[in-house]
């Protein structure tokens, strides 16, 4: 069974110490006229410091992303739904790809669906020997998004935040042994 | 009880009344302030802070209707559609609430009023019939309706991401 | 139901209005009182606003600033960990289901 949270730790020990920064192409910001819906999220080091300044210590789910995002440096999304398949091509995304298949960067999931044509992959950056970045790429045939998070951040953490805000639960392969899990959620 | 004083504790209500049935600040900055100069034309008419409070949503839902009738079913692009949301005050999902305030948006004006009126100001039937002079069957034919559509389209369109 | 009520509740919370809203509707109500045409109604209406949004409204509009866009980046870094969870929850099923089945 593919541990998620094993796979980084492999990474980890395996990975050059060289790390670059994920630069989203700029033609992206193109598709957004063609798309039906668009999420265009980005939150640098700024943002994401005046943001925690408004999560309360004293609220249980706000502490919880305050502990998140305390090493981060910038998380950025984005998002398109199309009305239909074809309004977006792979030549988009290849300039992200590129930087994605650099030293720095190493594919810790590849998930392919022959009959949904979606294809999702999870990426994680290494910066001396800690993970210093993690990309998500989802390509569907009338859908795509891009998930690039800047700095330290640990999956266990992020799976804690199942539950809270509307996320659905998540959970890394140690919380579920320590959770007694033996099955899908 | 003094025009401002009733000013004060009413203005957020009515402007929003208006905002969130015609989706445009400007206009319902327009119809907010015109209900607001009729309440002082008729200030010595009214018996007190809740009838006042219900004189205004009255008047701020004939009022908004009507713009709208006279502006047509052009709807105006809310600033809060295409730049960032300006959403201090709204707790749950931003995404979620955007998409339902665009679909509220699409309602017809009766039903369109009947659903602001019931869960912006948490109005029962009862009170939206009185306001809107509408009978409570009808008022609550209105809320089913729009209820389901609502429902439907939200599970279509928002899928796993809810 | 009760939980698509309270999402409904959630999305058509009240919409705060402009800071110059009541300034504007005091200015209309003293040109009202005075008799005078639209034109001084309007006049009036401009003076009034410029008059205390230069002085009174800039602090405090400087505040409701800086308090929106702090919540505004708050909601936007719900919106991008949603986002994200969501996905790697996607991908980690697949991946269960399709190990499970080999």
């Amino acid at each position: 069974m593919i541990a998620i949270r094993t796979v980084f730790i492999a990474c980890i020990a395996l990975a050059p110490l060289c790390a670059q920064e994920l630069k989203l192409p700029a033609n992206l910001d193109r598709l957004a006229s063609k798309a039906s819906e668009v999420v265009d999220v980005t939150l640098d080091a700024n943002l994401l410091q005046l943001a925690s300044r408004f999560l309360s210590d004293k609220n249980p789910d706000d502490a919880q992303v305050k502990k998140v995002i305390s090493g981060l440096k910038g998380i950025y999304v984005r998002s398109f739904e199309f009305e239909k398949a074809g309004e977006y091509s792979e030549s988009d995304v290849e300039p992200l790809r590129t930087q994605l298949h650099t030293p720095a960067w190493s594919r810790i999931v590849g998930v392919r669906s022959t009959k949904s044509s979606e294809n999702s992959e999870v990426f994680v950056k290494t910066e001396g020997g800690k993970i210093g970045g993690l990309a998500i790429l989802v390509t569907e045939p009338k859908q795509l998004t891009i998930v690039s998070i800047e700095g330290s951040i640990d999956p266990d953490q992020l799976s804690i935040l199942g539950g809270q805000f509307g996320i659905p639960k998540f959970e890394t392969d140690s919380k579920r042994k320590d959770n007694g899990h033996g099955k899908d959620q | 009880m003094t025009f401002a004083e009733v000013l004060r504790a009413n203005q957020s209500m009515v402007f929003s009344l208006a905002f969130h049935f015609l989706r445009d600040p400007g206009a319902a900055e327009e119809v907010a302030q015109d209900v607001f100069l009729r309440l002082h034309q008729k200030f010595d008419e009214l018996e007190g802070s809740k009838h006042a409070t219900f004189w205004l949503r009255k008047a701020t839902s004939r009022r908004s209707i009507d713009y709208l009738r006279k502006r047509g079913s052009r709807s105006a692009i809310s600033l809060d559609d295409i730049a960032e949301p300006s959403i201090a005050e709204q707790p749950g999902d931003p995404l979620l609430n955007r998409r339902l305030r665009q679909l509220i948006a699409t309602l017809p004006e009766k039903p369109r009023m009947v659903m602001v009126l019931r869960y912006q100001e948490d109005l029962m039937p009862e009170e939206i019939s009185d306001v809107l002079e509408m009978p409570v069957r009808t008022v609550k034919s209105h809320l089913q309706r729009s209820l389901a559509m609502l429902r439907e389209k939200i599970d279509r369109s928002m899928g796993d991401i809810r | 139901m009760e939980d698509f009520e309270q999402q409904l509740r959630n999305a058509l919370a009240r919409k705060e209005q402009p800071p110059t809203f009541e300034a504007k509707v005091f200015a209309a109500v003293a040109a009202q009182r005075s008799g005078r045409s639209i034109f001084w109604r309007w006049a009036t209406e401009v003076a009034a606003v410029l008059v205390i949004a230069s002085g009174f409204w800039m602090g405090y509009q400087h505040e409701l600033q800086q308090r929106a866009a702090g919540e505004a980046a708050k909601a936007r870094l719900e919106v991008a960990l949603k986002i994200t969870v969501t996905e790697l929850s996607k991908i980690q099923k697949t991946v269960r289901t399709s190990t499970e089945d080999e």
